[in-house]
């Protein structure tokens, strides 16, 4: 259910606005809206001392935010006592910021020096390897020039070619080894005369090879001279790393609170600043308006009243002065629904005075979760699992809802297995003859595939019956085409049952006339091309195929599985197998059913009502106030 | 015997072809997909339902296959 929201005014003296502000902030449930437009009213606007402090402030909180982000505390949303600070402990927290983030920044640019040399060095550890021999000998060299470089793979026989072409332009007066790296590419160690390295140089940039970079903090040009010291290094990176990391470490130990602490207070004095703009004002008064949810007005009011007495005035502004405007959403719903409320968290949040579907989508969800899985085993495991996840989330975490949305779910594949007869497929009829209680899926598809059409025909009849109740105040005439449609969808069957004798053939022609005027009906009212969007419609009820067939596919590779067990003739290694190829189904088994039950709700069903870009309700309050359930 | 041997073809031919367009679909979104999911990680959910839209196609082939073979 979307709650229902008031528009609320707030007059009161002009001289009180920054109290009125600190006050709204302090109880925490009024969403600021736009500032009121008027001729006689002119909008508020921060002084330069103001809006100086407000930039201030704007930079210091990026930088608090950078260095908790750095320290993994970001997410932190761990409750701040509310203080009064005053401009000194502003001026310390941004210094602090400057500080800490200066040195975070400093610690992670030599962490990702390190890096980088360690990455570097690894991707020729094995030319370095292979050819240390040959370079540190390198002093018997001393008349000859040396040359590290590297060889893309491109062509046949790359270094023959920069062979030949050195035979060519040196005779024997050079040595070429070479080294295959694991990258594909090949390392060349070059040794000539000196007197040649003109030619060498020229042989080399027609062969486009790359020099081989040395890192800058060895400061060489060569490699030769350094690989030695280059491989030492591999082993003392790993430790000047962890030395960063535990430095790091040190400083979110000793300003991480410290930091939190700030983001807070500097938060909350930043939304104060930035709401004072959001009012208008006259030469004596102030006017602020907001929303609220209707349920709090009266604890509202109270506390405006125990503040400021009777020189503020709170009026209730009727629907016709915002209907254009944007109602900010928040959905309440009872507590056995609630975490279906994530399920539908993955779009944007439903348009205010439309319908919230979470409470079909908690009984549709796990039912055709629950059809598709339809396992008694591998339902106990995902309840396991679920169980596992509820003890270990924290209570009203968004984790915690999708182990409560996983369990629900489980239940029903556990209630549609034993319903199905299968437990890790067919082993429990093997074992000790489960029972089929209500159909065989493997023996029963066509009817399983029936049953399934039939379940999709409810569901899309129910999106274009709540489609009508969504677009009846405002869109009219879109209600009434979606009415039309609903029964067309409704009458098709009947038609069709009717004409294959399936229900008594009587029924054909009043079905076929009602339907022939439901058309008529659709088309005044929504022009012909509705008549494609209604075929478009019934294939949406074909869609609901899937339940049949991806429980089908489930439920053989289970059968698949144990029939594995069977053909391998030790035991042992049968039963590993089948558990394999357990394991594998169940996996595909959770990700399969959530992944086309959320596309039957996305598109199929809310395709036919839901009307989403709500902007969620958001209200002034202090830090980490704003998110919390106020109804 | 012949009958048999079409009607299993043609079973295949029904779970095989659209398995083709859906592999194919899936290739495109998934590369796109994966395009955006850099730029913006928070799509990563509407990307995962995308991915699944082709897969109707592949879905409704196999319930033909059976209703072919259940015949």
């Amino acid at each position: 259910m979307i709650v229902k929201m008031s528009r609320l005014r707030i007059l009161g003296p002009r001289d009180s606005l920054p109290d009125v502000i600190k006050t709204l902030q302090d109880i925490g449930l009024l969403h600021l809206g736009n500032p009121p437009q008027s001729k006689a009213l002119t909008p508020f606007k921060l002084d330069r001392r103001q809006e100086r402090h407000r930039r201030y402030l704007r930079r210091a909180i990026q930088e608090v935010e950078y260095c908790l982000e750095e320290f993994r505390l970001g997410q932190d949303q761990t409750h701040v006592e509310h203080q009064e600070c005053t401009t000194s402990d502003y001026a310390r927290w941004a210094h602090l910021a400057r500080g800490v983030s200066r040195e975070v920044g400093r610690f992670k640019s030599s962490a990702a020096e390190l890096e980088e040399e360690q990455a570097l060095i690894l991707k020729y550890r094995s030319f370095l390897s292979g050819f240390e021999t040959v370079l540190n000998s390198d002093v018997k060299w001393t008349t000859a020039a040396v040359y590290n470089v590297m060889l893309h793979g491109e062509g046949a026989d790359p270094v023959g070619k920069v062979r030949e072409s050195l035979t060519e332009a040196l005779g024997g007066r050079f040595e070429l080894r070479s080294h295959k790296l694991p990258s594909g590419e090949t390392a060349l160690l070059i040794f000539a005369p000196a007197s040649a390295a003109g030619e060498v140089d020229r042989v080399l940039a027609e062969a486009r090879v790359e020099d081989i970079p040395v890192p800058a903090s060895f400061g060489a040009d060569s490699l030769a001279p350094v690989a030695p010291r280059m491989l030492r290094r591999l082993d003392e990176i790993p430790f000047e790393l962890e030395e960063v990391a535990a430095s790091l470490a040190e400083l979110k130990y000793s300003y991480g609170p410290e930091l939190l602490k700030a983001r807070a207070g500097i938060h909350d004095r930043l939304e104060e600043l930035e709401a004072q703009p959001l009012s208008s004002m006259t030469r004596r008064a102030f006017v602020v308006e907001g929303w609220l949810p209707v349920v709090a007005r009266a604890r509202f009011d109270k506390r405006l009243r125990d503040e400021f007495g009777d020189t503020l005035m709170v009026s209730e502004l009727s629907r016709a002065e915002w209907k254009d405007e944007e109602v900010p959403v928040i959905l309440h719903n009872p507590r056995v629904f609630r975490p279906f409320e994530s399920v539908i968290s993955l779009l944007p949040l439903p348009r205010y005075g439309t319908i919230d579907p979470t409470p079909f989508v908690a009984v549709f969800f796990p039912l055709f979760f629950g059809i598709m899985l339809g396992d008694v085993g591998y339902g106990v495991v995902f309840a396991a699992i679920s169980y596992l996840l509820i003890r270990k989330s924290k209570p009203d975490s968004a984790f915690r809802r999708i182990a409560v949305v996983g369990m629900t779910c489980a239940a029903v594949s556990i209630i549609f297995g034993i319903l199905f007869g299968e437990l890790f497929g067919d082993l429990g009829h093997r074992l000790f003859g489960m029972p089929v209680i209500l159909i065989d899926r493997v023996a029963a598809m066509q009817t399983m595939l029936v049953i399934t059409i039939g379940i999709g025909f409810v569901h899309i009849l129910l999106g274009l019956v709540l489609g009508v109740r969504a677009s009846y105040h405002q869109h009219r005439k879109q209600a009434v085409g979606r009415g039309a449609t609903a029964m067309c969808v409704a009458l098709v069957p009947v038609a069709l049952l009717s004409m294959l004798g399936k229900i008594p053939k009587t029924t054909f022609m009043p079905a076929a006339v009602a339907l022939g005027v439901f058309l008529v009906v659709l088309i005044v009212a929504e022009g012909p091309m509705a008549l494609i969007e209604l075929l478009s419609t019934l294939g949406n009820v074909l869609s609901y195929a899937r339940l049949m067939a991806i429980g089908t596919a489930s439920v053989m590779l289970a059968v698949v599985a144990n029939d594995m067990s069977k053909l391998v003739p030790i035991a042992a290694v049968g039963i590993l197998i089948a558990f394999v190829f357990h394991a594998i189904n169940f996996v595909l088994g959770l990700f399969a059913p959530t992944i086309h039950s959320l596309r039957l709700h996305y598109v199929e069903f809310f395709g036919k009502f839901y009307s989403g870009g709500g902007k969620r309700y958001r209200p002034f309050a202090h830090w980490g106030l704003n998110n919390q359930r106020i109804v | 015997m012949t009958d048999k041997l079409f009607v299993a073809l043609g079973a295949a031919l029904a779970v095989g072809l659209p398995a083709l367009g859906t592999g194919w679909a899936q290739s495109k979104i998934g590369a796109a997909g994966a395009a955006s999911l850099a730029e913006k990680p928070e799509l990563s959910s509407t990307i995962i339902i995308m991915l699944a839209i082709p897969e109707t196609m592949i879905i409704l082939g196999f319930v033909v296959a059976i209703l072919i073979l259940s015949k």
